[in-house]
């Protein structure tokens, strides 16, 4: 902090001079409501279900609840538990679920970016604009209208596969079409996003790069795949593992559109498109099993911590230098 | 802060007139242009099949026409005069407004002392609260749904608008590198000549990252309009339902019934955000890219 300091002007060192524990205390004043609400609002509840997820916690112990130790973790573990088939096949899809669609959204936006900064495509702004709507739209809305339109007896996606001469499809009844309906809906809303940030890490590739590439004899497909690509994705990174963990909790894409369901004929609790953030939300409002919300909860936590470690660790993006 | 570039050029070495485009790249540009004629209008059809059924009386959904067979307002006029859509609205609006004022105030005082200020925890401060927003709070819904039931607090809409005003620690990402692109010498400069740490917030960073504020302000009003599982879990009565609750509960389970009147409520309550938010359109793509390091 000194040394950076005595660097400044005249100006910078005067100004630091004055009042340095003053401005340390206004600093502190600035951040409590930052700080306050995120304790009380994040990171305790986070604590209580840590707490909840070692107690037997559900609408019958609801005043009276004990400590049972590991017992949740281990019934999460052993195939004879209910708990097992709620949690396993739950989890599968959760990632299946995340992997796919972030991929998906970063390919299709990736391409999309590309074709628009073709610079003999002057009408380029014009397509960008009315590709960016999907994002626009409140994703609550868009995501009940999707309901709608994939509705299998008057929903308009079938009438218009039935003006094509395709049968009608069971979008949301059958396991298999209600994890389409699902990634597909996702990537309609999810690519703008994408869109725009590869589009903007695409805008700040230095021109020369591609260009010293080229003199050197390097084929446009060459340039694209040595020169373009890693920088693209080197600026786009920060912003896709969040994206990543935002999907992996991506409880409004599951539950607005299909409600978990179909319903499994094995299990009571999920459904085929249930993702862990909707069984635990199912878990507590509809079953009250808290117990059972907080250990899934407890595992989510868990792995959105790795990938948060992973983010930070790769990207450096939220790392401060001391002061500049 | 990276350098901007104009939009497009990053291969070509000057601006192309039409005139002297080969051939293989006329006719790789003609490709290009259908393949985006093609998934604009995948992306808008849906869309347009909303607005359709909005002005759509007849409850013929499935017959597959361009434009509605007879247009009318009848759907609207059902969503005034038979549901409780207004109130769903003036709810969401109250708590999204507020909402969205807390977060941009809290916000902006956490980002201002991250890019100005000297204190302890500087360094990793920023990096701590983002892990700890990592967990976003609607996982712990056990925990603060048990806990809102013993505190008597469940259908309370004041304490569903303290849950959402949490500070957001991806904002104060966002803002704090928005303020480290005003040149220090400003503020520092209104420093020498008396001002104290928050008039230089007030007077000269505040009004120069209007721009920003707004986005975030735009951002946490669109998350708050969609936000569901709090929603859900909290606000139980009707007379409290949000957009989100009142629209989930029109659609669900019962949609031969109500899709007209669900689009014409889609439709009255989409537009005015998404206009918005095309119009901040060049705000938000360099807000979010604004501090890459390149």
């Amino acid at each position: 902090m000194a040394e950076v300091v005595t660097t400044k002007p005249t100006v910078g060192n005067r100004v630091a001079m004055r009042g340095k524990r003053g401005q340390k205390l206004a600093a502190y004043g600035f951040l409590s409501p930052a700080i306050i609400s995120l304790a009380v609002l994040s990171f305790l509840p986070v604590l209580y279900t840590i707490y909840i997820a070692f107690t037997n916690f559900d609408a019958t112990h609801f005043l009276s609840h004990q400590f049972v130790g590991f017992q949740n973790f281990i019934a999460l573990f052993n195939p004879s538990d209910p708990l097992f088939s709620v949690f396993w096949p739950t989890m599968e899809w959760t990632f299946i679920f995340a992997i796919v669609a972030t991929m998906a959204n970063y390919f299709v936006g990736l391409l999309l970016a590309v074709i628009l900064s073709n610079p003999h495509m002057h009408e380029s702004a014009v397509y960008r604009s009315l590709l960016i709507i999907p994002w626009a739209v409140p994703g609550l809305i868009s995501l009940l209208a999707w309901q709608g339109l994939l509705n299998q007896n008057y929903g308009q996606i079938n009438g218009l596969l039935h003006f094509f001469g395709i049968a009608a499809v069971n979008w949301l009844g059958v396991p298999f079409w209600a994890r389409v309906s699902v990634l597909m809906v996702n990537l309609w809303a999810g690519f703008p996003f994408m869109m725009t940030v590869t589009l903007g890490a695409l805008q700040a590739i230095p021109p020369e790069l591609p260009q010293a590439a080229a003199i050197d004899g390097a084929s446009k497909v060459q340039q694209f795949r040595y020169i373009t690509m890693p920088q693209v994705w080197k600026l786009s990174l920060p912003l896709v593992i969040p994206s990543f963990a935002g999907n992996f909790n991506n409880f409004n894409a599951v539950y607005l559109l299909t409600g978990g369901g179909p319903p499994r004929p094995t299990n009571e609790f999920v459904g085929y498109t249930d993702i862990l953030a909707s069984a635990a939300y199912k878990m507590t409002l509809t079953f009250n099993l808290y117990d059972w919300a907080a250990a899934i909860s407890v595992i989510l936590f868990i792995i959105v911590g790795c990938l948060s470690y992973i983010n930070m660790r790769y990207t450096k993006a939220f790392e401060e230098s001391d002061l500049t | 802060m990276m350098a901007k570039h104009e939009a497009g050029p990053s291969i070509a070495l000057k601006k192309p007139r039409r005139g002297d485009i080969p051939r293989h790249e006329l006719v790789f540009l003609w490709i290009s242009r259908v393949f985006i004629w093609f998934v604009i209008a995948l992306t808008l059809v849906p869309i347009w099949f909303v607005i359709e059924a909005a002005f759509n009386p007849t409850n013929a959904y499935f017959s597959l026409t361009l434009f509605p067979t007879h247009p009318s307002w009848a759907n609207f006029h059902y969503l005034f005069a038979q549901t409780q859509f207004m109130l769903w609205v003036k709810n969401s609006v109250v708590i999204a407004g507020i909402v969205s004022v807390g977060q941009v105030v809290v916000t902006s005082l956490a980002a201002f002392s991250f890019s100005r200020l000297h204190f302890w925890g500087r360094k990793y401060g920023l990096m701590v609260l983002i892990i700890v927003q990592m967990f976003p709070n609607f996982l712990a819904i056990a925990a603060i749904y048990t806990v809102m039931a013993k505190l008597n607090l469940i259908n309370d809409i004041w304490a569903y608008i303290l849950i959402l005003m949490g500070g957001s620690a991806f904002n104060i990402w966002l803002l704090k590198r928005y303020f480290d692109s005003i040149p220090r010498e400003l503020d520092e400069a209104a420093y020498v000549d008396g001002a104290n740490v928050w008039q230089r917030f007030t007077r000269v960073i505040l009004p120069l990252s209007i721009p920003m504020l707004v986005v975030i302000f735009i951002f946490t009003l669109m998350g708050a309009f969609s936000e569901y599982i709090l929603a859900g879990t909290i606000l139980q009565t009707p007379d409290h339902y949000t957009l989100a609750l009142g629209m989930y509960g029109m659609i669900s389970g019962q949609f031969a019934k109500n899709w007209g009147d669900f689009a014409a409520a889609a439709l009255l309550s989409a537009v005015p955000l998404a206009v918005t938010f095309g119009l901040l359109q060049r705000f938000i793509a360099s807000g979010l890219m604004g501090g890459v390091k390149g």
